[in-house]
């Protein structure tokens, strides 16, 4: 684990030294490892038991983001600074605050309506702005941030919470029509309406990243649940279904398409992003052009939506077929820890964190090597901005302590009390005491 | 579940490994198709990035160079910026991002970038800078002065009434060894607006100098001929005493009239006056007769031949691009003896100077070299030299004969009649301060007159100096762009200005 960071730490530093960038860089360098430092200790002490590879993962992907944006512009290197600071305070503070996993499942409702209200509040007037077409941000005061970022995991809980009481009861079904068994309607309403509004306020928010992600995410979660294939036939069958009218019907899918199809045929209007990150990823080749060489820079969205073309470019296919693989490794990891966890909710929440953080890296991946039509979502650690990376790192902190209860389960770790179960022991022990003396 | 999460897990590596299948296809696969497509940038960029070595005048001044971009927002490192504004234009061209690169920016640049084998051997044991640099054979003190010649005159014009800037060109040159010393072409633009890093106002400038009248972005002292009228007749006389047709012994009758064959129509003396008189002073006098019976006298066969030792017809070999061909058949091709067969007149006419001769100013210097250098003709260059990194030559450019049209004699002859044209005829403007004693011929070509338009004419004047042992030789060449311009002789107007030039060729030699 040690190990991991200092391999980060020289990675990072060997890649400043050989680019060109300016002098304080360094010192936002080592404030950067420092917090990671501190949120590898923070999960030592915290979650034992944890799986070891999940944090060098996101921190390396993290770093590597962080040296193309610092790369790409000072100004947005140093607010990035400020927001992973942030993001380690929350991942720590969610690994104090959350000692058992269970207690997230009791708050189901609330998660729901919590992430309800921050998805629909890019569209409170006054509050809500758009940014590039999406309207999935919101100003209150100096901060702006994507709550869709956080909607995700708080609906995330809520599947895997609501799924996890009641899985059995939609798998079962009551009726039989031909081969397929229904399943009681008031067992399968409430989520299926939480799913419906969260699509169409991400699709009214032409914010169609998120809902690709989270459509996933839903069918992923109910296939698993209900372990019945036919959940993931009809997600395919509703989402080709949906596709295929939203290209119908939206002039901005059809552009989409078009422009993923052949972006050059509008080089001067949308297509010149993707046309750009694919002349950047050539320029790049095998080896790259080497940090601060390269132009990433034509790109518009280099350091967001992009991000992953400046690396191609600039580490070429070796750089971009790490991150690549460090994804890969990641979700096989989240994987893991949702196979070892054994109660029902902490599998499915595993389970879906790790669908939401794979499935957004193949999007956004996928979008800009045109493999798939391009949907504008952030590069989970390593694209810039902040909801995202506060987010992706609660999101890690809760696969951390999932992985970390179940181990405890196993006995692999010694099941110590928590902070919180110590100070009530003790306070029981006071009232003992007391009553005894009585 | 866990069945359903293992599939889950299989599934998304196949995505994954979709996602690096995909990857490949682009970064390797259509790589060389994607550098190579026509909207893809990123290769010009990068050179744009790099540092690019300076291009400097023989007298040491540097007249482009790379310069850091202060901005740090800027997507360019390097500014390239031309600081003799307009002087050099013409020579060293323009290094643009959008709009490529011409004159020497274009035919140096892997010796600037370098790009060069030699310098990409050099700089694995070298620093990281192993750009090079162009040295000149121009001065850029002799540029001033002949830029300033041909600016003043062109001024005086346009105080005079003139509504166009004058056209025209001052080339001098080193006649024993082809090096150029100073090229002006006027009108010229000012590479820096072009070098501008605003795209817009790079182009902007661009379509203003490609509509101006004159074309400036053409050096029009070796990318444009001109009618050489009376100067034309050094090389007819060559031509004719090679072939033995003519000799200093020849005597001509004053006749104001002459009929050459195939025609009614007479051949006329300038202004229509009475000319005639031995070889030498029909040449210094600049009759037309008779130098029309020589070329008619040669006829088609010898004549055509001789323009062709003279180089005429032949892109000059100068060492930038888009270098023009004089003509003497306008533009016929093939320029032969079979075009002239049955255009006797136009023949006559040829040899002095006018009908479909056309002269390239530069290709007119080095006719006035060749006679100053014995007959030789050399090969006309800018770049004396490359230079890497750290100062050690690259190449050097060696002087090269092109052409040896006539014996050592006849140069002496025609250097003779040359100058008798200064001191007794039309080449009295070009005599020279402190003795020096010049050699020199003038032209005065009447063009054809077009409706609505004043009536335009070439003035010519081209020689060298000292005659006795020739250093310089020089060519000027005006088009009149008023009539009053154009009533003017190529003594009168383009004399003063290869003065000015030589005069101070030699004060600076002190």
């Amino acid at each position: 684990m040690a190990a991991g960071i200092s391999a980060v730490a020289f990675v990072l530093a060997s890649l400043g030294k050989n680019s060109t960038m300016p002098a304080t860089l360094v010192p936002f360098l080592i404030a950067l490892l420092g917090m990671l430092i501190a949120a590898h200790i923070a999960t030592r002490l915290l979650a034992r038991g944890a799986d070891g590879t999940l944090l060098p993962l996101a921190v390396m992907l993290h770093g590597i983001g962080y040296v193309m944006i610092a790369r790409l512009s000072e100004r947005r290197a140093a607010l990035q600074t400020t927001w992973s600071f942030i993001a380690i305070v929350a991942f720590v503070l969610t690994l104090l605050i959350v000692q058992r996993p269970p207690d997230l499942a009791r708050y189901k409702w609330t998660f729901l309506f919590v992430g309800a209200g921050l998805l629909m509040l890019p569209l409170v007037p006054g509050i809500g702005s758009s940014v590039g077409g999406a309207k999935i941000w919101v100003s209150i005061g100096p901060v702006n941030f994507q709550p869709g970022e956080f909607a995700k995991i708080a609906l995330a809980l809520f599947f895997a919470a609501y799924l996890a009481d009641n899985r059995e009861l939609i798998s079962a079904g009551t009726r039989r029509f031909g081969f397929i068994r229904i399943p009681e309607l008031r067992y399968v309403l409430p989520i299926t309406l939480a799913w419906a509004f969260a699509v169409a306020v991400m699709v009214a928010e032409k914010d169609l990243g998120s809902a690709l992600l989270f459509f996933t995410l839903f069918t992923v979660m109910m296939w698993v649940a209900t372990e019945r294939a036919i959940y993931l036939v009809l997600g395919l069958v509703i989402f080709s279904g949906a596709a295929y009218i939203a290209w119908r019907m939206f002039e901005v899918v059809q552009t989409r398409v078009d422009i993923w199809l052949d972006p050059w045929s509008q080089y001067e209007g949308k297509g010149y992003q993707p046309a750009q990150a694919m002349f950047a990823f050539a320029n790049g080749g095998t080896a790259g052009t080497g940090l601060g060489l390269g132009n990433p820079s034509k790109i518009p969205a280099a350091s967001t939506d992009y991000v992953f073309a400046a690396i191609g470019e600039e580490m070429g296919l070796i750089g971009a077929t790490a991150v690549i693989i460090a994804f890969l490794l990641l979700l096989g990891a989240g994987l893991r820890v949702a196979v070892r966890a054994d109660r029902p909710f902490e599998k499915l929440l595993a389970t879906g964190l790790t669908t939401i953080i794979s499935m957004q890296a193949f999007i956004i991946i996928g979008g800009v090597l045109r493999l798939v039509p391009l949907t504008g979502i952030t590069l989970p650690f390593v694209s810039y901005g902040g909801s995202s990376l506060l987010a992706n790192y609660i999101l890690l902190a809760l696969l951390l302590r999932i992985s970390d209860s179940g181990a405890r389960r196993r006995g692999e770790t010694p099941d110590e009390l928590t902070i919180s179960e110590r100070m009530e022991a003790r306070r029981l022990r006071r009232a003992e005491r007391k009553a005894a003396r009585a | 579940m866990n069945k359903q999460i293992r599939k889950l897990a299989a599934g998304l590596l196949v995505l994954y490994l979709a996602l690096f299948a995909a990857l490949n296809v682009v970064q390797v696969g259509k790589k060389q198709e994607l550098d190579a497509h026509p909207q893809n940038n990123r290769q010009t960029i990068r050179d744009f990035n790099r540092m690019r070595g300076p291009i400097v005048t023989a007298d040491g001044v540097v007249v482009a160079r790379s310069v850091p971009v202060v901005d740090p927002d800027s997507q360019y490192r390097f500014q390239r910026e031309y600081p003799t504004g307009n002087l050099f234009s013409n020579i060293t061209g323009y290094y643009t991002y959008s709009f490529g690169s011409t004159q020497l920016e274009k035919t140096q640049n892997d010796v600037l970038m370098g790009d060069t084998t030699q310098q990409k051997v050099d700089s694995v044991f070298g620093g990281a800078d192993n750009t090079g640099s162009v040295q000149l054979t121009l001065r850029a003190d002799v540029q001033q002065v002949a830029a300033q010649a041909i600016d003043d005159f062109n001024a005086a014009q346009l105080a005079n009434g003139a509504t166009e800037t004058v056209q025209g060109s001052v080339v001098v040159m080193d006649p024993r060894t082809g090096a150029v010393l100073a090229m002006v072409s006027l009108p010229r633009f000012d590479a820096n607006q072009v070098a501008d890093h605003d795209t817009k106002a790079a182009e902007d400038v661009l379509d203003f100098l490609n509509n101006y009248p004159g074309k400036p972005l053409l050096a029009n002292a070796y990318q444009e001929n001109y009618m050489p009228g009376s100067s034309f007749k050094i090389i007819t006389t060559g031509i004719a005493m090679e072939n033995g047709v003519t000799s200093l012994d020849r005597n001509w009758p004053s006749e104001t009239e002459w009929v050459p064959p195939q025609t009614n129509d007479p051949i006329q003396n300038y202004g229509g006056k009475a000319c005639g008189g031995t070889m030498t002073e029909v040449f210094y006098r600049s009759c037309n007769i008779p130098f029309a019976q020589l070329a008619s006298e040669l006829g088609p066969q010898r004549m055509t031949d001789g323009v062709r030792a003279w180089g005429i017809g032949e892109k000059l070999p100068i060492d930038l691009p888009g270098a023009v061909a004089s003509s003497f058949c306008g533009n016929v091709t093939p320029c032969d003896a079979a075009f002239f067969n049955d255009q006797l007149p136009l023949l006559a006419i040829g040899g002095f100077g006018q009908g479909n001769d056309l002269m390239v100013p530069l290709h007119m210097c080095m006719v006035a070299a060749t006679v100053a250098n014995g007959g030789v003709m050399m090969k006309p260059h800018v770049v004396d030299a490359t230079l890497d990194h750290d100062g050690a030559v690259l190449t050097r450019t060696s002087p090269e004969a092109w052409k040896t049209p006539i014996s050592p004699t006849t140069a002496t002859i025609l250097s003779d009649l040359m100058v008798g044209v200064v001191n007794n005829g039309t080449g009295k403007p070009m005599q020279l301060a402190n003795g020096v004693q010049a050699a020199a011929k003038t032209g005065t070509a009447q063009l054809n007159f077009v409706e609505g338009e004043p009536q335009r004419s070439h003035a010519w004047i081209i020689g060298f100096a000292p005659a006795e042992a020739p250093r310089y030789a020089v060519s000027v060449v005006i088009k009149g762009t008023t009539d009053e311009i154009s009533a003017g002789t190529g003594g009168r107007l383009a004399g003063p200005i290869a003065k000015q030039v030589l005069d101070y060729l030699f004060a600076s030699e002190s």
